[in-house]
């Protein structure tokens, strides 16, 4: 029961994290930016890392750490293709001059995993009313399910379950844009349950 | 290099998963070994091939669930074992390679985040238990690996996003 209400809230956390997020995201992409419902699991999944192309599909993003009230995992993972596009726009650049994720492109992936990622937890901060801080993003670029099972294992490390929110991003035409994942720690569960109650 | 046969049919072993095969026609593969440990086996005689994809170092006294057989080290190790005597293998036979364990999630992060290394560690240990030394191993680092075993040969490949395929 105590999960149940724990899901159906973080489900309409996330929803108000994608939106902002998604604004973010829109704005540096210059373009509309949909937002699936957002999928709040339970459990280790194998499709975690579908929407991005599936097991072996290389991904650029970062990664954030929350500290706070409470401590998680935060993940920003483009397909490699898509995040190159996205770089030429925030630097004003004309489409694939960029064509490998050299420094510069680090760099502004960065920035975009920076502002779509902390909207998400300022969304989470307002809606639960605590005070959380995102750290700042540590590049990454590898295959997505490595990614995503890294963080499955840390969290499941410290005991307990993994909750894990995921939200996909698309772009007008419907292509996948992004995705963003959201693991707090088992310690914060407790206080995460207590906020639902 | 050898590249697998073209009617190779590849077997994804999935996180906390294990899986046995005697068809040479197989490819056992875990994708995207982050900290997780691949650990593949081939007894050359009975020609029966094994590759276990560990999550976790240590069970701790805890239920493994049929879900994920292979999630924790200890018991993942042992249950790879059972497996791979039931369908014809001898442990003192078995050629064994391990790969992944890396700390993918960034230098700034590498220190905190230790889990790659635990899971190394905690199947070499596993794997003395059981009297067995690993023929070769690829563990550690920073890049996230593909490891497959192909079941007709028991040779065994790791790839990165960076390099291609390189036998074991």
């Amino acid at each position: 029961m105590a999960q149940e209400a724990l899901v159906q809230m973080l489900t309409s956390v996330a929803r108000d994290g994608a939106v902002r997020a998604g604004r973010g995201l829109s704005g540096l992409m210059g373009q509309q930016i949909s937002i699936h419902v957002p999928n709040v699991r339970i459990g280790t999944k194998a499709d975690a890392c579908d929407a991005v192309g599936g097991e072996e599909s290389l991904v650029l993003g970062a990664y954030l750490s929350i500290s706070g009230d409470i401590t998680g995992h935060v993940m920003l993972l483009f397909p490699v293709a898509r995040a190159l596009q996205c770089v030429d726009l925030m630097c004003g650049q004309s489409p694939g001059t960029t064509v490998e994720p050299d420094d510069l492109a680090q760099s502004a992936v960065g920035e975009l995993s920076n502002i779509v990622g902390s909207a998400f937890v300022n969304a989470l901060a307002d809606d639960l009313n605590l005070i959380l801080h995102p750290s700042p993003p540590t590049i990454i670029h590898d295959m997505a399910i490595a990614l995503v099972q890294s963080v499955y294992a840390e969290v499941l490390s410290q005991g307990g379950d993994v909750v894990m929110m995921d939200a996909v991003f698309e772009d007008e035409k419907g292509r996948t844009a992004g995705i963003l994942i959201v693991a707090p720690d088992p310690t914060s569960i407790e206080r995460l349950m207590k906020v639902a109650a | 290099m050898t590249a697998p046969p073209s009617e190779a049919r590849r077997v994804s072993v999935g996180i906390g998963q294990l899986a046995i095969s005697r068809d040479p026609k197989e490819v056992l593969v875990a994708y995207g070994l982050g900290s997780c440990v691949g650990i593949s086996c081939y007894d050359p005689q009975s020609r029966v091939s094994g590759l276990a994809h560990v999550l976790l170092p240590d069970s701790d006294g805890k239920r493994v669930e049929d879900r994920e057989p292979a999630r924790f080290a200890d018991t993942g190790i042992d249950l790879l074992m059972k497996r791979l005597t039931e369908a014809g293998a001898s442990p003192r036979r078995l050629i064994v390679k391990v790969a992944g364990g890396a700390a993918v999630l960034g230098p700034a992060n590498a220190e905190r985040f230790k889990i790659g290394e635990r899971n190394a560690e905690a199947i070499r240990e596993r794997l003395k238990h059981h009297g067995i030394a690993p023929a070769a191993t690829d563990v550690g680092g920073a890049k996230g690996r593909t490891l497959e075993v192909h079941v007709g040969t028991g040779k065994t490949f790791v790839r990165t996003a960076a390099s291609p395929a390189n036998e074991l």
